[in-house]
């Protein structure tokens, strides 16, 4: 028995898949997060961006979000998505892309490549909610950070107040630097 | 800057802030409420002035809004104080989680 289609909710289904087909998603992001077939997706994610789909499975690990610069990227992202999540009700969906679009305009307008993509970050909202991630409260910057769940709070630094000795000497353009190489906002200890 | 002078400007701030406030908020509700850290209802108050309001609230001798920056860590990051010549995007990216995370001001 065929089921009975709201025109109104299509419509708002595929605006949403068009949004986040030019946010660079993933076809498994759209099939998740909308009821349209996978025909139709197919279709507009070709029309929208004019090219095919990549093909393959979609980055799947927890542990891409621990690497240092990745981490900082995520937690700037969680960040912003937890604070319209606490602030204003939408759909999960629709939280993701608001972020995103918000993560984005800031790290363009600092000179960086928004490292983290649509897909990455709609997995990242994924393992949250699943607990196979959260976020820590640094014990020297009171920031909050993605890591794993149980991290001991007392004792965890992020990522910016104590980097790795190897982190933010890379040359590559749009990367996150530490060049001057003082680690804490709060101590003067500089790493060589 | 005499008496008179001050409040011009005051009243000016004041109207560039509420008529910005107003476009953010009717373009995008949610991400508005992000950029200009006010709470849902205050958003959806300042989203419905007319202009006649706007200019009345604008002018007034104190400020509208108010300095999201609070604490002296924000500011050290953002103006790089005591922190030599250390790199000014990321210390201004660690600014950015340091207050995306804080939304007491909102809620």
């Amino acid at each position: 028995m065929a089921r009975m289609k709201s025109i109104l909710t299509e419509a708002k289904q595929i605006e949403r898949a068009v949004t986040l087909i030019n946010l660079g998603a993933r076809l498994q992001v759209l099939e998740s997060e909308t009821d349209m077939s996978y025909e139709r997706l197919l279709r507009l994610y070709k029309e929208v961006s004019g090219r095919s789909p990549s093909k393959g499975q979609l980055p799947f690990s927890c542990d891409w979000f621990m690497t240092w610069q990745p981490n900082i990227h995520a937690s700037l992202f969680l960040n912003i998505h937890e604070y319209l999540n606490k602030v204003a009700e939408m759909d999960e969906i629709d939280t993701i892309i608001k972020a995103y679009q918000l993560y984005q305009e800031q790290t363009t307008a600092q000179g960086l490549e928004a490292m983290l993509s649509v897909t990455r970050a709609w997995r990242l909202v994924k393992f949250v909610d699943n607990g196979m991630l959260t976020m820590t409260k640094c014990s020297r910057c009171g920031g909050h950070f993605v890591s794993h769940p149980h991290e001991i709070a007392k004792y965890y630094v992020c990522g910016l107040c104590s980097p790795p000795a190897r982190a933010g000497k890379g040359r590559a353009a749009g990367a996150i630097k530490m060049d001057a190489g003082t680690s804490g906002p709060s101590d003067g200890l500089s790493i060589h | 800057m005499n008496a008179d002078q001050i409040l011009t400007e005051i009243r000016e701030a004041n109207l560039s802030y509420l008529m910005l406030a107003q476009s953010l908020i009717r373009s995008d509700m949610e991400q508005a409420l992000f950029r200009l850290g006010v709470s849902e209802e205050s958003a959806a108050m300042i989203g419905l002035l007319t202009p006649a309001q706007m200019m009345k609230i604008a002018s007034g001798n104190t400020l509208l809004c108010k300095m999201r920056i609070d604490d002296d860590l924000v500011w050290g990051l953002l103006t790089n104080h005591g922190r030599g010549a250390a790199n000014d995007t990321t210390s201004r990216l660690h600014a950015s989680i340091l207050m995306a995370g804080r939304h007491q001001e909102a809620a």
